[in-house]
């Protein structure tokens, strides 16, 4: 209402109103914090708020299951160092981070040059491998489930095709942990393609221009120009497929839950198990402040390397 | 001139690669070599998905009969099964509130912040940085079991509307930092001369930088629905009931719950939940596409 009668009064108004500097474009001192005051305050009662209460509630735990929690200082964090389920899930984690990083990133890599040298013909295929980011863990953990199935599954039934007798995927120990990753990287690597197909366009045209007329092969140029110029993209993108793959729950839980015996409990699964199947909650508190500390030494790695890269954060 | 010059050594060059390559063979070998990456893509991309449709037309004894990928038979039984589970139906209906009430709150919310962060100079501003990081500092990982506490502890557990709050809490940072972005590209001097012909901050927002802004709200409301349709491991704590469930948490529920897997249901369960944001985004794929990489660092 107000704004449909200012528009119909403004221009009446004589123009005496000095044209306000940009630094002052508001009604009043109190617009801009009436303004950035909503998004404040949800992303603290979201974000910041919750963290700092599970890490105040990590130093307490009840001394039985419905007994009044006690403050216990960093006897949950002595626990957790402890335990030997603590130490297997970490290096799980470190084999699901690794496995996750060398696959999506030599399959990104890959993608990314196949995209942009077919880029204006086959505009519809950057589209198409968005597909992936579009649907849940859950989603793309059945999928793969019927794909890794050990009898009516496509993997082995084409390995059988080939005379290959192929694993039962998801209850072996063994390969359990190779389908996560499988499938994590599927759900992950819309973003990398996205990110170095980005890097790619901007690569300046006229260097590889260069380098062919002195003769370059594909090969050298790829490994000598294209790479070194991507590396911000491919920083960023292993920043980034490790922030996903170490705090990722969604893929391992929906797929394996963990199993089968425990073989793909990463520490993020870990921490699920403790929270809401063994229901020590303070435990599992400590186990998230862990997660989100190994994270914030991550975070802190991707804004030093985009500063020194000069990338707007 | 010195562009003429590289243009004809590349078609020197050029000449001389293929050269080397005469025989149809070879020259076959090269083509292969630059559509194989192209094909296995594809097939990475779309082979889970064309599984999960051919299963999803077979019946459950065909899917252990016949292994191909062509069903046999085929039926749309299983889809019927779905479509007549209530709850499938009441998880989609609360799948599209939840991304409907957390696309409509994040824009709302973020949208003024935003401006307030790219147009005003004030005490708040150098918050921007920690709020684009805070969701990176803060994975959902971390906020699980504190944030389900909370829940019990203030009666909020298993309600729609508790959903909605948390994912617009994750989801408002993006927002404000794709904003923020797109407002500083708006020339002050629109809404200088505006201002100089009377329109108040109001109708400065409402005529000239949210039709300018447009596309970024798209993206955001995209983005912001994608998030609620899919997150599955924060409804997973928040909700306990069939009530409030998205579609995430009740396909999970139906994998957990069968005795023998009922793989068609499954398949088709899925198809249906991932079909209807698909059919939506092919429509707006080009903002989605510019709003993601506009951001991730070029």
């Amino acid at each position: 209402m107000t704004v449909t009668q200012e528009q119909t009064t403004g221009p009446e108004t004589p123009p005496n109103k000095p044209a306000l500097s940009g630094a002052q474009i508001g009604q009043s001192r109190a617009t801009p914090y009436l303004f950035s005051f909503p998004a404040i305050f949800v992303v603290s009662a979201v974000l910041a708020f919750p963290v700092l209460y599970g890490i105040w509630q990590s130093l307490y735990r009840a001394p039985e299951l419905g007994l009044d929690e006690e403050f216990v200082g960093g006897l949950n964090y002595v626990d957790m160092f402890r335990d030997p389920d603590f130490w297997s899930s970490l290096y799980r984690t470190g084999i699901f981070v690794t496995g996750c990083l060398v696959v999506g990133t030599s399959l990104g890599l890959l993608f990314a040059f196949a995209l942009y040298r077919s880029m204006g013909r086959l505009r519809w295929m950057r589209a198409a491998t968005l597909a992936p980011y579009l649907i849940s863990n859950v989603a793309a953990a059945v999928m793969f489930r019927l794909l890794f199935n050990s009898e009516l599954g496509l993997i082995n039934t084409t390995l059988d095709f080939f005379g290959f007798d192929g694993p039962s995927w998801l209850s072996s120990t063994t390969w359990a942990m190779a389908v996560v990753i499988f499938t994590q990287v599927w759900t992950d690597i819309p973003l990398t393609i996205l990110l170095l197909l980005g890097g790619l366009m901007t690569i300046d045209q006229s260097y590889l221009d260069a380098a062919l007329v002195d003769g370059a092969s594909a090969w050298q140029r790829a490994r000598y120009l294209t790479i070194p110029l991507l590396a911000p993209q491919l920083v960023i993108s292993t920043v980034w497929l490790s922030y996903s793959t170490l705090t990722g729950l969604g893929v391992v839980l929906a797929l394996t839950g963990g199993g089968p015996t425990g073989s793909t409990t990463t520490m993020a699964m870990e921490m699920y198990n403790v929270a809401f199947r063994a229901l020590r909650f303070n435990q599992a508190l400590a186990l998230a402040t862990f997660i989100l500390i190994l994270n914030a030494v991550l975070t802190l790695a991707y804004v030093r390397v985009a500063r020194k890269y000069e990338i707007e954060l | 001139m010195t562009t003429e010059l590289i243009d004809a050594a590349k078609t020197e060059g050029v000449r001389h690669t293929a050269g080397q390559s005469r025989s149809p063979m070879a020259k076959l070998g090269k083509r292969l070599l630059t559509a194989l990456p192209l094909i296995l893509l594809g097939i990475w991309t779309f082979v889970p998905f064309i599984v999960a449709i051919s299963v999803s037309f077979k019946s459950k004894i065909e899917t252990f009969a016949n292994l191909g990928l062509r069903p046999q038979d085929p039926s749309i039984a299983a889809y019927q099964e779905v479509l007549t589970d209530p709850n499938f139906l009441s998880a989609f209906a609360n799948s599209a509130i939840v991304g409907a009430g957390v696309a409509v709150l994040t824009v709302i919310i973020g949208l003024p912040a935003a401006y307030a962060f790219a147009r005003f100079k004030f005490r708040g501003r150098h918050l921007l940085l920690l709020f684009t990081l805070l969701p990176r500092l803060v994975p959902s990982i971390g906020i699980l079991v504190p944030i389900y506490r909370l829940a019990v502890a203030t009666n909020m557990l298993d309600r729609r509307i508790s959903l909605i709050f948390v994912y617009a809490g994750t989801l408002v940072p993006l927002a404000v930092w794709l904003m923020v972005g797109f407002f500083q590209q708006i020339p002050r001097e629109i809404e200088e001369a505006a201002d100089v012909d009377g329109a108040n901050l109001w109708a400065r927002l409402r005529y000239i930088v949210m039709p300018l802004a447009a596309p970024a709200l798209i993206t955001i409301a995209v983005l912001a629905f994608r998030e609620a349709w899919n997150e599955f491991t924060l409804v997973l704590v928040l909700t306990t009931t069939p009530a409030t469930r998205t579609l995430p948490f009740a396909l999970f529920k139906m994998g957990q719950s069968e005795g023998i897997s009922n793989f068609p249901a499954e398949a088709a369960f899925a198809v249906l939940t991932v079909l209807p944001f698909i059919l939506v985004y092919t429509r707006i794929e080009r903002y989605v596409v510019a709003g993601l990489t506009s951001g991730s660092g070029k």
